[in-house]
């Protein structure tokens, strides 16, 4: 009986096949518009976190902002501190950090750098493409080494190896000049949220601050968690404990974790949202669906007495005509589903994301569209059901 | 003893038009027993067809009793009065009321599928069906590739194809030419002749007299039977 009206259905849809498209339109609108933003969302939220992750997720960066206060807090000795005081917390890189020129034999680049101890290109999943690090001694002795980002790299050295020549930094108003020996070239390395590696230069920590800068207030501190801490428990606690010191407005933190848990907490509302306005048009889309079915049930007056007469219960009727408006709701849910996926592609594609399908978002479209032919079908099969035999039959 | 299949007591339907009633069937009481032939005749509006879709169980009636196959169709609900139908009488109309989408096959197929038989049997019982009326070979068209005469030969098909106990033929031949008129009463003789009981509505004197058993209605009342 099922497949009967199965294909029943299928065969109305196919008698008037114009009419059909038409009063499809607004499920296929709806649902393909519900499918296209919650897939949409999915991508968003995997691509604002997938970037957020490269800059790895078990990392927390404290930058101080100091004041008259609390700028003698914010030196070397500190990054122990902050160290003991959250068990989750592994070691604390502290990084200098300034702006200055950067002079080859064959060309001149005004670039970031960096002053560093030489934990951090591992803490920081940097990879060298040419030449190595420095060593911990090599820090401790304030050698005049530097690790170069792969574009500034090109950029000195356009047309040769980098490792083992000489470049002079220029700092300060005075004109200071510095030699160091390129000892490494980084791999390319996508820029995060805070630092453009590529274009940053790297020098080992105490020859920043005993050769180019005599200063002890650290610009940066790196934090690296131990295995298994949640990274934004982590963080909040360590807010609570600088806000403790300096103030709320004494520092800022910024751990990616806890980005991609605000990006993916409002992209994912977002859409949610979009995704209701979206299914008004599913609504809307149903009361076409009801409206078809009701000339559906007027035109077949006549059919349905004959069945009536055959020996069809007012339920199997009414079972008929159900069937028929899920079908078509289902099909329409189905076109949707082919049309939003279709629509996200094209989006993605656009936007230069990988697209990232959610099939909660199918099965939503498709429980959604069979939600709508249950409920605006009902009505017309019940009338359908409750038709007089006699009257029915006589209908013209 | 012959067993009753259709029987009327003092069976009334009014309808209620505007403010007073019509009585299109004003106490009828009447008894057929299975195997009968029986004819029904009478003006327009003479009750006929409410008589037939009381039996029928299409319609209920105002008061009295209806008992078909012994059983009593009174109080019955639609699910009820639909199996009743469905399992024990056989419908065919002067405008044929076929499915014009489906084929004839399917068309034969219908009660079948209301009766709950499995796809394959309601195949093979309606090509059976189709057979009897002489169609076996129009199986696969469609009502409007069938001719009158055709097209009230698969509505037989389709009125015995569930073997009931009645077959209730209303005006038959009405849309349909003297000679093929003929023809689909010679039918319903045959299918008599096997044992079915039929009730035959008609105008046509010629047909009405063809029958045993007449029976003749008049302003919702029998004015006289044979």
């Amino acid at each position: 009986m099922f497949w009967e009206n199965i294909k029943l259905a299928i065969e109305a849809m196919r008698t008037s096949k114009l009419r059909t498209a038409l009063s499809l339109l607004g499920i296929i609108i709806g649902v393909g518009a519900v499918v296209a933003i919650l897939n949409l969302g999915a991508s968003a939220t995997e691509n604002i976190t997938g970037s957020l992750a490269q800059g790895g997720s078990d990392i927390i960066s404290v930058y101080p902002n100091p004041n008259e206060r609390t700028q003698s807090i914010f030196n070397i000795q500190f990054g122990l501190t902050l160290r003991d005081s959250n068990e989750g917390i592994d070691y604390v890189i502290p990084v200098m950090n300034s702006h200055g020129n950067f002079k080859s034999k064959d060309a001149t680049s005004s670039s970031n750098y960096l002053g560093v101890e030489s934990t951090y290109f591992s803490t920081q999943k940097l990879l060298y493409s040419s030449g190595s690090g420095f060593t911990a001694q090599e820090n401790i002795d304030a050698n005049q080494v530097v690790i170069l980002g792969a574009s500034l790299a090109t950029k000195l050295f356009p047309e040769e190896s980098p490792v083992g020549k000489n470049i002079t930094l220029l700092t300060g108003d005075q004109g200071k000049m510095t030699t160091f020996e390129v000892i490494g070239v980084l791999k390319d390395k996508e820029q995060s949220y805070t630092m453009n590696y590529n274009d940053s230069a790297f020098i080992p920590f105490n020859t920043f601050t005993r050769k180019i800068y005599k200063i002890t207030s650290v610009s940066t501190y790196i934090i690296k968690l131990k295995p298994g801490y949640d990274t934004v428990n982590v963080t909040n606690q360590l807010n609570k404990f600088l806000d403790s010191i300096v103030g709320s407005d004494g520092y800022n933190t910024f751990s990616s974790a806890m980005i991609a848990n605000i990006a993916s907490q409002v992209t994912g509302t977002l859409s949610l949202f979009l995704a209701a306005i979206a299914g008004i048009s599913l609504l809307v889309g149903g009361i076409g669906i009801m409206n078809i079915m009701l000339v559906s049930v007027a035109e077949r007056t006549k059919e349905i007495g004959i069945r009536k007469a055959l020996g069809a219960s007012p339920s199997v009727i009414r079972g008929q005509f159900l069937v028929e408006a899920i079908t078509l709701t289902l099909v329409g849910g189905i076109i949707g589903i082919v049309f939003g996926s279709g629509l996200s592609y094209a989006v993605t594609n656009i936007a230069g994301w990988t697209l990232k399908l959610s099939y909660t978002s199918f099965a939503i479209a498709v429980g959604f569209s069979m939600f709508v032919g249950i409920f605006f079908g009902w009505y017309p099969a019940k009338t359908a059901s409750k038709l007089d035999p006699i009257e029915a039959l006589n209908y013209e | 003893m012959a067993k009753s299949i259709i029987y009327l007591d003092n069976v009334k339907r009014y309808y209620l038009v505007g403010d007073y009633f019509v009585k299109a069937l004003d106490g009828v009481s009447l008894n057929i027993n299975e195997g009968e032939f029986t004819s029904i005749m009478g003006p327009s509006g003479s009750g006929k067809s409410t008589m037939m879709n009381l039996i029928g169980c299409l319609d209920t009636a105002t008061s009295g009793i209806i008992k078909i196959d012994g059983e009593s169709t009174n109080g019955m609900n639609e699910t009820e009065l639909a199996y009743i139908r469905n399992k024990k009488v056989g419908f065919i109309f002067q405008q044929f009321n076929l499915l014009g989408k489906q084929s004839a096959l399917k068309n034969v197929e219908t009660p079948l599928l209301y009766g709950g038989i499995s796809p394959k049997l309601r195949k093979e019982m309606a090509m059976e069906a189709l057979d009897v009326v002489g169609l076996a070979d129009r199986m696969k068209h469609r009502p409007n590739e069938l001719s009158g005469g055709q097209k009230q030969r698969v509505a037989i098909a389709r009125a015995i194809v569930s073997n009931p106990s009645i077959l209730l033929a209303d005006e038959p031949t009405g849309a349909l030419d003297t000679k093929t008129g003929h023809q689909i009463m010679e039918l319903f003789e045959t299918l008599n002749a096997q044992g079915r009981t039929v009730i035959f509505v008609t105008h046509d004197l010629s047909l009405g007299n063809r029958c045993r058993r007449q029976i003749h209605l008049r302003d919702g009342k029998i004015l006289g039977a044979i």
